[in-house]
């Protein structure tokens, strides 16, 4: 058994799956300590981009320090002008007759263009001359706007901000290097992962879904192991009848698709009994199959050997046979079913959640509802919220592949012949 | 003096281990065998005699290399060969080889005959399929083989026949040398004397020019072969006819391996049963001396250091001891 | 002399014409008697399990179609309309004999949700589109993934260490988790394809090059992701089956008479196919549910979205129907493999000793 434990631990496959399994495992469970907020409080109203999100308002009531960054103001341009005013600029100077031939909407060339606007754009100008592609009011009102914006950024001109109403006002100054420290500001908030479609921070729901589904897969797959096990030992070592029987039953939950069943039976529950246990048990009840036909194509061939001959002569009972004489052979193949189990448990409740038939819950989030929010609320259709959706893929995959690595390294251990 | 038709010369073939040990499972090992004549290689399991068989092949895979050594069959020297050529003009031809368990020697989808027609092929004999049929079908005639069998799957035959086909199939190209490693192991009784019966008979016949005969069934050897050879731990222990070996042992290993055998043969059955204690030395690192002092009960402490070489004591009789003959069989009568 | 070996005319061979023999019949008989068990018992259950779930349909669909205004009497009336409609005022048996008379005529009865559609109005179309994707995705998958897993049992190199793990990740991928991503990255980004339905909406279904290639450019999203899923997985099992063939007796056997590598590659390729035949029967389960699921990311009209928005409403005569459909079609469909197997399988054919 240690000799066993040790070239399990030795073999890379399964120590690389097992790593990274073990990292997901104890994110989900050190991760609660750091984060304290509840996963399912909104924080906003639809995505948000992935970013750290400072309260102007508290920013404004923050001490403020003093900070000159060489290139402030230049920035400054680039953010208030974003790449579809600059063509816009291009183009009203090109429709003026100026030679634009050296500009574009780059930030080198941010500097020769503001040249060329300040030198050629005069609004009363383009009331005058209504110049091909902008003579409409609409489009001069967005000139102006452009040229309001350029002359805001101006590092000399301040800000005022005003509290209060009436006589208790107060006014306050903000100027351009004025910066605050953003630790010091009483409200901001980093989110790693944006938020999903109900403005849940997605990072701290992605963990904690990531728990739930692990938990999931962890029943259905224990069930479906104890339900494997059971009908193969008793398939194999009964036969007979029994056999058939129980093969039988087995084909049928073979050839009609799991997931087929799965949304009958999940359907024939009802409304109310969808919570996260259930789906485990129903998903740990479809899909015993295959771990009971493996236990039965080994308990078969077990089944004549010597050693259990020998303790049926000699009047064992048939608890104490199975216990001892063949359980301990299959104990390896009842390892590795367990893991493929949890693997494909996770995978059915991700693909139930996705139709809509997972649990049916407000409390939890799984990592199928993850997806099927994202799927409800156009994550990957109208909004390009790739935060929504790709982590839960990408933590889905992560989970199965470290399990079926496992299993891999597992399989070589035992089954030498498999090795490199 | 007859035609030596297969001569070894200190041949000597290493095992690559994984972690790139090398193993010397065949070492310095020289024979020779006269046309007609066969011969029995006995030993315990790992003692080399199944890697010589594959050895004397000619054609080696990883992890079984060549090291050196001459392999000459009927004058032809075929060690150190092109693979390929290896393949076209020896294989099957020259020298054949039947495995162990040869009940799962064919590809169990493929029927006996196309199967025999992707032997001939293989070895670029213009040959037509009739013409590799006519000539299948009178092999099996030959041999006491039901024709139909060319037409069955080798999972449709029981195990014997199977054994026997897999047989015919080796030697179809009437190869020189036959070498079976275990070819009765696992059949029952009856079986068993079919094979060996029809192995004598290609010998006989001449299908085949001479024989080698692996196997742990000592006793069995001696119904079989005209000479035995003992191999311990890579090397060649004792050679003599069958009857002195089985009756007249020279080596401490082979009078061993003859005493711990139940055998209901005349003239053994007032003998002894004793097991020999202990196991082979590990042929990674071998140990200096005699390979056979750890367990020989007449070793003295000079067997641990000088090796000794195999000696010919005239007649075809050969052992590897450092002690003289007659102080042997000495201690041999004091036992009986 | 000549031994006489069994000959029982185990080989019709010797007989006649057909290619089947005792044997053959033997496992075809028994193969088309579990198809029928299996087929009765899907169809009991598929009817069986939605009826047993709580809460009335009937209800439901009177509340949203009665006016506010009526009566106590008129209430009643519609209920027993409804109810009778849907055959719900017969017992279970009644109900039962309907549900197969429904099945054997293709009718199905009415949608719930949908009334007054019929249910095999909804679902009809989307059964071709379903086989039309599924069938060469699956099948093309599942070769190239044989292909591949070969492949790297062959050439045991580097190759293969690496390619390995990366397999087995893209098998690790959920079916929708693949779709959703080439959705985004082809259809959304790069708008190299479109992004849902069979074909250009507002189009009318004919023969015209318009309307096919139409259909080709919205194929290729559903069909590839589909794809790439089957890949990993038989790959991975291919691999395995090779290795384990490749060390088999009769390679060594084979080689030591003289026969080329590239022949015995042959065989032992053809060998380990034939249980990879058999685990597609067997997963062929699974992978239809992934594929349907992948075709509700793309919104393809078959059956996937037919069960999908039936699932949303609550929309049970679908549902049923739907599942029925999938359940026969995947029988089907294992049932063919099954028989196929028989033909390419030799030990089929003398495994069965009278």
């Amino acid at each position: 058994m240690k000799n066993t434990l040790r070239n399990v631990f030795h073999s890379p496959r399964f120590l690389v799956g097992f790593i990274i399994f073990m990292v997901m495992v104890l994110t989900v469970l050190i991760y609660p300590w750091f984060v304290r907020r509840d996963p399912l409080v909104s924080l906003g109203k639809g995505f948000l981009e992935p970013g750290t999100y400072v309260s102007v308002y508290d920013a404004n009531n923050t001490g403020t320090y003093r900070v000159e960054l060489p290139e402030a103001a230049e920035k400054r341009l680039e953010a208030t002008l974003p790449t579809e005013d600059r063509q816009t600029m291009i183009d009203y100077l090109k429709a003026m007759g100026v030679d634009v031939s050296g500009l574009d909407t780059s930030n080198e060339k941010m500097e020769d263009l503001l040249a060329a606007w300040n030198a050629n754009y005069d609004e009363a100008d383009a009331k005058k001359n209504k110049y091909e592609g902008f003579a409409t009011q609409a489009k001069r009102n967005a000139l102006r706007r452009i040229d309001n914006k350029i002359k805001g950024s101006n590092n000399d001109v301040a800000m005022s901000v005003v509290r209060g109403e009436g006589d208790d006002a107060t006014v306050t100054t903000v100027e351009g290097s004025d910066y605050v420290k953003v630790n010091e500001v009483a409200n901001s908030v980093t989110l790693p992962l944006g938020t999903d479609n109900f403005g849940r921070d997605t990072l701290t729901e992605l963990v904690k879904a990531t728990g739930v589904s692990l938990i999931i897969g962890l029943i259905a797959g224990t069930i479906a192991t104890l339900l494997g096990l059971l009908v193969g030992l008793l398939a194999g070592y009964l036969g007979g009848i029994v056999d058939d029987i129980l093969m039988f039953i087995a084909n049928i939950f073979t050839v009609i698709p799991g997931f087929v069943l799965l949304i009958l039976i999940y359907y024939s529950v009802g409304q109310e009994a969808r919570g996260v246990t259930t789906c485990a048990i129903v998903i740990g009840v479809t899909s015993w199959v295959w771990t009971a036909r493996s236990v039965r194509s080994q308990v078969i061939s077990l089944r004549n050997r010597d050693h259990v001959n020998l303790s049926k002569l000699s009047g064992h009972s048939l608890f104490r046979i199975v216990t001892t004489d063949i359980l301990p052979y299959i104990a390896s193949y009842v390892v590795m079913a367990f893991i493929l189990q949890v693997s494909s448990g996770i995978l059915a409740e991700a693909q139930l959640s996705l139709l809509g038939l997972g649990p049916k819950t407000t409390d939890v989030p799984t990592l199928g509802l993850m997806m099927n929010w994202a799927k409800l609320f156009g994550a990957y259709t109208s909004s390009n919220a790739w935060w929504a959706y790709f982590p839960v893929i990408l933590v889905i995959a992560l989970t199965s592949f470290s399990l079926n690595l496992m299993n891999t390294g597992l399989d070589q251990v035992f089954n030498p012949t498999l090795r490199d | 003096m007859a035609k030596k038709i297969l001569e070894v010369h200190e041949l000597t073939t290493k095992y690559i281990t994984r972690q790139g040990e090398d193993v010397y499972s065949v070492d310095h090992v020289s024979l020779d065998i006269e046309e007609g004549k066969s011969l029995g290689i006995a030993g315990e399991s790992g003692c080399g005699k199944s890697t010589l068989a594959l050895s004397l092949m000619g054609y080696y895979f990883a992890p079984l290399h060549y090291t050196s050594g001459e392999i000459i069959i009927d004058g032809k020297n075929i060690s150190g060969m092109d693979p390929d050529v290896v393949r076209k003009t020896v294989l099957g031809t020259e020298v054949a080889y039947i495995p162990q368990a040869a009940m799962n020697a064919m590809n169990p989808t493929r029927k006996v005959g196309k199967f025999i027609e992707d032997v001939i092929f293989a070895h670029e004999l213009k040959m037509t399929k009739e013409e590799i049929r006519e000539m299948a079908e009178q092999r099996f005639a030959k041999l006491g083989l039901p024709v139909d069998a060319l037409d069955k799957y080798s999972v449709e035959l029981s195990g014997g026949m199977r054994q026997r086909v897999v047989i015919a199939i080796s030697t179809i190209l009437s190869p020189k040398v036959l070498i079976a490693d275990e070819p009765s192991s696992a059949l029952d009784v009856t079986s068993q004397k079919m094979v060996i019966k029809m192995m004598k008979d290609m010998l006989n016949t001449g299908m085949v020019k001479s024989m080698i005969f692996i196997t742990h069934e000592l006793p069995l050897l001696y119904n079989v072969t005209d000479d035995i050879m003992v191999m311990y731990a890579g090397q060649i222990v004792e050679r003599g006819t069958a009857h002195e070996m089985v009756f007249d042992p020279i080596h401490p290993y082979s009078r061993g391996l003859m005493r711990s055998i139940l055998v209901p043969e005349e003239g053994t059955r007032d003998v002894k049963l004793t097991a020999i204690p202990g196991t082979p030395p590990n042929l990674k690192h071998p140990p200096a001396g005699c390979r056979f002092a750890d367990r020989c009960r007449y070793a003295n402490p000079s067997c641990k250091v000088i090796t000794p070489p195999l000696l010919d004591i005239g007649g075809g009789r050969t052992y590897r001891c450092s002690l003289p003959v007659e102080q042997l069989k000495e201690v041999y009568a004091s036992e009986d | 002399m000549i031994l006489p070996e069994a000959g029982h005319g185990r080989f019709s061979v010797e007989r006649g014409h057909s290619t089947m023999t005792k044997g053959m019949r033997k496992y075809f008989k028994k193969k088309i008697f579990w198809f029928v068990i299996t087929l009765i018992a899907a169809v009991i259950l598929n009817f069986i399990l939605p009826r047993l779930m709580p809460g009335d349909p009937v209800n439901a669909i009177v509340g949203k179609n009665i006016s506010p205004n009526a009566t106590q009497e008129q209430i009643q009336e519609q209920i027993a309309f409804y109810k009778h409609q849907f055959g719900l005022d017969k017992d279970l048996f009644g109900q039962f004999w309907d549900f197969i008379k429904n099945v054997f005529n293709g009718t199905f009865g009415v949608s719930y949700s949908q009334y007054p559609r019929t249910v095999a109005d909804i679902i009809g179309g989307g059964i071709w589109w379903t086989i039309a994707l599924q069938l060469p995705a699956i099948l093309v998958g599942w070769l190239l993934g044989n292909l591949l897993g070969a492949l790297a049992a062959y050439k045991r190199s580097f190759y293969d260490k690496a390619l390995m793990p990366v397999s087995l990740f893209f098998s690790a991928i959920p079916a929708f988790g693949a779709a959703v991503i080439l959705l985004v990255v082809f259809a959304v980004n790069l708008k190299w394809a479109p992004v849902n339905g069979a074909y250009t909406t507002g189009m009318i279904p004919s023969f015209s090059w318009n309307f096919i290639s139409s259909v080709i450019a919205h194929y290729q999203l559903p069909f590839w992701s589909i794809v790439i899923i089957s890949i990993g997985g038989q790959a991975v099992g291919m691999r395995s089956m090779s290795i384990y063939e490749l060390n088999a007796d009769y390679v060594k056997y084979a080689r030591f008479l003289g026969i080329k590598d590239k022949k015995i590659v042959r065989y032992v390729f053809r060998n380990a196919m034939l249980p990879q035949v058999t685990g597609l029967a067997m997963s062929i389960g699974a992978m239809v549910g992934g594929a349907l699921v992948a075709e509700t990311i793309f919104s393809y009209p078959g059956l996937g979205m037919s069960m999908y928005n039936a699932i949303t409403t609550s929309d049970y005569p679908v549902i049923s129907a739907t599942t029925l459909i999938i359940t026969i079609m995947v029988l089907l469909a294992s049932f063919l493999l099954d028989i196929i197997y028989a033909f390419i399988d030799p030990r089929v054919k003398a495994a069965q000793f009278d």
